[in-house]
């Protein structure tokens, strides 16, 4: 009995705090099911398309290595969306943070090409996150030091950095000695890089590739590297390895936005600054009360936040694309705010919910060309997925399992009472 | 004996966890006021709204006339002749007082109001019952006072047989009391039957016929008043004897902590909320502020916090000026403070215990190093205060939300007191808490006296005022009235201070209006 109650009682512990898990899987597991029944009734195969769903995002070294690349922006999203939700800075704004983070990754690269890579890479996602710092500024003090609501002024930021975006890649980027596309000799000026970046050589809106100088090392490089081939060097898999052509796409940006993960844990649960910044988003007032100064500590935050964004655009020119063109990341700024809602605004449930998009969005095309299901089926579990994540929050765990336990206990009680009554009858005759 | 115009019989009501009313019988004779005694969470507001139709009790019968009634909702009861007045009103402020009276009501001359017809009926209806109300006055011009009787009117107005007031004296002046009572009284001359929600005993037997005093959900007695005693019933309320004073020792006040001068402050609205006060506070010194709520007593607190800037004025701590500096350079000044709303300001409800309890020396070492928390000193900080300040909980790992009152209240006041301070603002620090945590924390605060500490007290409850307070000073729109030593204060002089009267050098009192120029 005591031994059963112990037992119990670990389990209510382990349920309650595992219940921020459970809640977002149960939600996905319902997406996929609800989906399924869509399936059925279109008349499509389900667990076809699942099947299809799964080996494209997992089946094979390529398949793996596009939902790693997939996965990564989401990553650096989610997690700026999780921070400022965390201070009560909801940001909508890392869509356009993670554009300007891109371009501010393109100038790096454009103008000093020639530096060595570990200089040059992270210069190049310092200017990517302080692009995205610059691009939140706005908001962040607006809100700091006036209160104006965030969601707006972060939401119509994106707009001014999409168009800019766009007006950046089609007007063409000129150096010393490259002719336009109709063969006359530019003028060239350093305002240049803030008023065009287009490849003059190409007929289409989209900037000059990168030089390989900027490129994220990528494990295939680690395999190469002379000491490593060295000690590997005359063994069968490592000769096969290295043959696999995914393992060069497989780059350091997932391994950094791990770590990112970890920081952000880091300082919000282990730090004064994090604690502050928590205190702040739960409540405001209570915080002012314990000495906090507020709108600093949303400032700070917010400024964070804004250079996850940026890192986010960093990270897919450094790692992925080494160039940009129109859509060249399709929502995965807006995305960013589905990722942290459904990782339960934890740092670590940001990254589980980035791979879950990922592979989503990995896998579809493969089941689109295997079954004929449609990619936008996709969007149907994930928006499904959302919704069921957010209904979940609602669900009183705690007051359920008290419940459970009352019940019980009552109806201990009234078998005990019936057994006693039973004995007194029996007693009597 | 004629028939009791109401009864319950057995009446129960639990929620997910809690009984909040078991076992109640209850029975109100036509005609008298009936009080409903008991302590916060007794089950006193649960009863009435189960009566009232905003709960369904689980179990248990209500007669009405002799009748059993099953009351589905609120317009069950009014229908039936059950009028509540609640401790907040429910009246729109821009809209007249006819126009509040009829709310809701189908008009004779749909879809048009007959407002000159209701504004005659109504006033003769208000002359009947002795009111002194003009039906046309619109509601936020009116004192707070005239506001409840508008609130009864409308009872009346429906035709309630039986009106239950829900605690009616929490807002009011000891004058409008006064006033309050002779009007219930005059109306059970009339035929009504009145249930009147209260936890002060004075209140009970000044102007109860019955009481019936709740605990923990049960009823414990019915008795008469004039059979029983404030003594008597504290006991019944509480199960055990309650010592109405504090036990506090004599203590000469030592150097000036606190030195306000001529100090102002504007309310959120931006109106002149602290006007020009002046006063001291010493170590080892209780000073109370009485005054109604909402006569600039927190605004003045916020103040001498760092959180509300001071328009005008100066603000000393110990000496140093600190005039309109940050909460956090006046918390590091000796500066604690116990805020009014628990719930709101005092803790971070989805902070766990451990992280509120820091919440003043976060920043510190050896709580944090660097800017990086210290596992183990925070650990061992957190059990020392859930030791010295008896908090009860599972684990210091749970929010704060699920302790009760009287712990969360313990949790702020180990967050404020163990770092010793030299002044401490209590501001409201037992509303909402039982008699043991009420005593608890009057006891760690007499202690904080003890310790040296210059305690600045702001209560509405004038008991408490009375109990802890070496000096109390009185505050009406914004003035102090006076300041009167703690002991053998009179209550009445105060209570006249509290409506606005002002006490002059020579010692007799003048109303405000009348100070000659």
């Amino acid at each position: 009995m005591n031994k059963e109650s112990k037992i119990k009682e670990i389990w209510t512990a382990y349920l309650d705090k595992s219940f921020s898990i459970t809640v977002p899987l149960a939600a996905i597991l319902l997406a996929f099911l609800v989906s399924g029944i869509i399936m059925l009734i279109w008349g499509a195969n389900p667990l076809e398309a699942y099947e299809a769903l799964f080996a494209g995002a997992f089946g094979s070294p390529n398949a793996f290595a596009t939902t790693l690349e997939r996965t990564t922006p989401l990553i650096f999203t989610g997690l700026a969306v999780t921070l400022g939700y965390r201070c009560g800075f909801f940001n909508v704004g890392a869509e356009g943070q993670l554009y300007m983070g891109a371009i501010a990754a393109i100038w790096v690269g454009i103008m000093l090409p020639n530096l060595t890579g570990w200089i040059l890479i992270p210069l190049a996602a310092l200017a990517s996150a302080f692009m995205g710092v610059l691009w939140i500024s706005i908001p962040a003090f607006l809100k700091a030091k006036r209160g104006i609501n965030e969601v707006l002024t972060t939401l119509l930021m994106n707009y001014i950095a999409i168009q800019y975006f766009e007006w950046e890649i089609r007007v063409d980027h000129f150096k010393e000695g490259v002719l336009d596309y109709y063969g006359n000799v530019p003028e060239w000026g350093f305002l240049n890089y803030f008023i065009g970046l287009k490849d003059p050589t190409q007929p289409y809106p989209k900037t000059p590739l990168l030089t390989d100088n900027t490129f994220m090392p990528s494990l295939k490089r680690l395999m190469e590297l002379p000491f490593v081939e060295n000690l590997f060097g005359n063994m069968v898999w490592y000769q096969e390895f290295v043959k696999v052509p995914a393992i060069g796409r497989m780059t350091l940006t997932p391994v950094l936005g791990l770590i990112t993960a970890g920081l952000l844990f880091f300082l919000l649960f282990r730090t004064v600054t994090g604690y502050k910044a928590r205190a702040v988003g739960i409540n405001p007032a209570a915080a002012k009360f314990m000495g906090i100064n507020v709108p600093n500590t949303l400032l700070t935050t917010a400024l964070i936040s804004g250079a996850l964004g940026g890192l986010a655009g960093g990270m897919e020119v450094l790692g992925t694309q080494h160039r940009v063109i129109p859509n060249f990341l399709v929502s995965a700024g807006f995305d960013g705010i589905p990722v942290a809602l459904i990782g339960g605004l934890h740092p670590f449930g940001a990254l589980l919910s980035a791979v879950f998009f990922g592979a989503l969005r990995a896998g579809s095309n493969r089941m689109q060309v295997v079954t004929t299901i449609p990619v936008a089926v996709v969007y149907i579990i994930q928006a499904l997925a959302i919704l069921f994540a957010i209904a979940g929050t609602t669900i009183d765990f705690q007051a359920i399992l008290k419940k459970n336990r009352l019940k019980r206990a009552a109806a201990k009680k009234a078998a005990l009472e019936a057994a006693h009554a039973g004995e007194g009858e029996a007693s009597r005759v | 004996m004629t028939e009791p115009i109401l009864r319950l019989e057995n009446v129960r009501k639990t929620f997910p966890g809690v009984i909040a009313n078991d076992q109640v019988y209850l029975d109100i004779r036509v005609g008298e006021i009936h009080a409903l005694l008991g302590e916060n969470g007794a089950g006193k507001s649960t009863l009435m709204n189960c009566l009232y139709g905003v709960y369904r009790p689980d179990g248990g019968k209500i007669f009405w006339k002799g009748k059993e009634v099953d009351i589905y909702q609120a317009r069950d009861a009014i229908a039936l002749g059950i009028g509540m007045v609640h401790q907040h009103f429910k009246l729109v402020p821009p809209l007249t007082v006819t126009e509040n009276v009829v709310l809701g009501l189908p008009s004779k001359r749909e879809p048009f109001l007959d407002v000159k017809t209701l504004d005659k009926e109504i006033g003769e209806i208000a002359k009947r019952y002795g009111f002194d109300i003009d039906p046309t006055a619109q509601i936020w011009q009116l004192p707070v006072g005239v506001q409840q009787r508008v609130e009864i009117l409308k009872a009346l107005y429906r035709k309630a047989e039986l009106l239950i007031l829900d605690e009616p004296t929490a807002v009011l002046t000891p004058q409008e009391v006064e006033e309050l009572f002779s009007v219930l009284k005059n109306l059970t001359k009339m035929g009504l039957s009145i249930i009147f929600i209260t936890h002060k005993l004075e209140e009970v037997m000044a102007v109860c016929d019955r009481v019936t005093v709740l605990r923990l959900g049960k009823v414990i007695d019915t008795v008469n008043t004039s059979d029983t005693s404030t003594r008597e019933l504290a006991k019944m309320m509480v199960g055990r004897e309650v010592f109405m004073t504090v036990n506090k020792p004599e203590l000469v006040p030592g150097e000036v902590v606190l030195k306000l001068n001529a100090v102002s402050a504007l309310d959120n609205r931006g109106l002149k909320a602290v006007n020009d006060i002046s006063l001291e506070v010493r170590r080892n010194e209780i000073l109370g502020i009485a005054g109604v709520d909402g006569n600039g007593q927190t605004e003045l607190a916020e103040v001498v916090t760092g959180l509300r800037p001071a328009t005008g004025g100066k603000v000393e701590i110990l000496g140093k000026e600190a005039t309109n500096r940050s909460p956090l350079e006046i918390m590091e000044m000796g500066v604690a403070y116990i805020p009014p709303d628990r719930q709101h300001t005092g803790l971070l409800m989805d902070f766990s215990i451990t992280e509120n309890l820091i919440g003043k020396s976060y920043y510190e070492e050896p709580i944090s190093k660097k800017g990086v928390f210290q596992k183990d000193a925070v650990n061992t900080f957190t059990e020392k205060a859930i030791k010295d300040y008896d908090v009860r909980t599972p684990g210091p790992e749970l929010k704060a939300k699920s302790l009760s009152g009287g712990n969360q209240q313990k949790v702020v006041l180990a967050r404020e007191l163990s770092s010793n301070p030299d002044l401490l603002v209590a501001a409201q620090p037992v509303r909402g808490l039982d008699v043991g945590a009420t005593e608890y924390v009057h006891d760690r605060m007499v202690e904080a006296r003890s310790k040296g500490a210059a305690i600045l007290l702001i209560s509405t409850e004038l008991e408490e005022i009375l109990s802890l307070s070496d000096r109390i000073a009185v505050m009406f729109e914004g003035k102090i009235m006076g300041i009167l030593p703690g002991k053998n204060a009179d209550i009445h002089e105060i209570g006249a201070m509290m409506a606005g009267v002002h006490q002059t050098e020579s010692g007799t009192v003048v109303r405000e209006a009348e100070k000659p120029l």
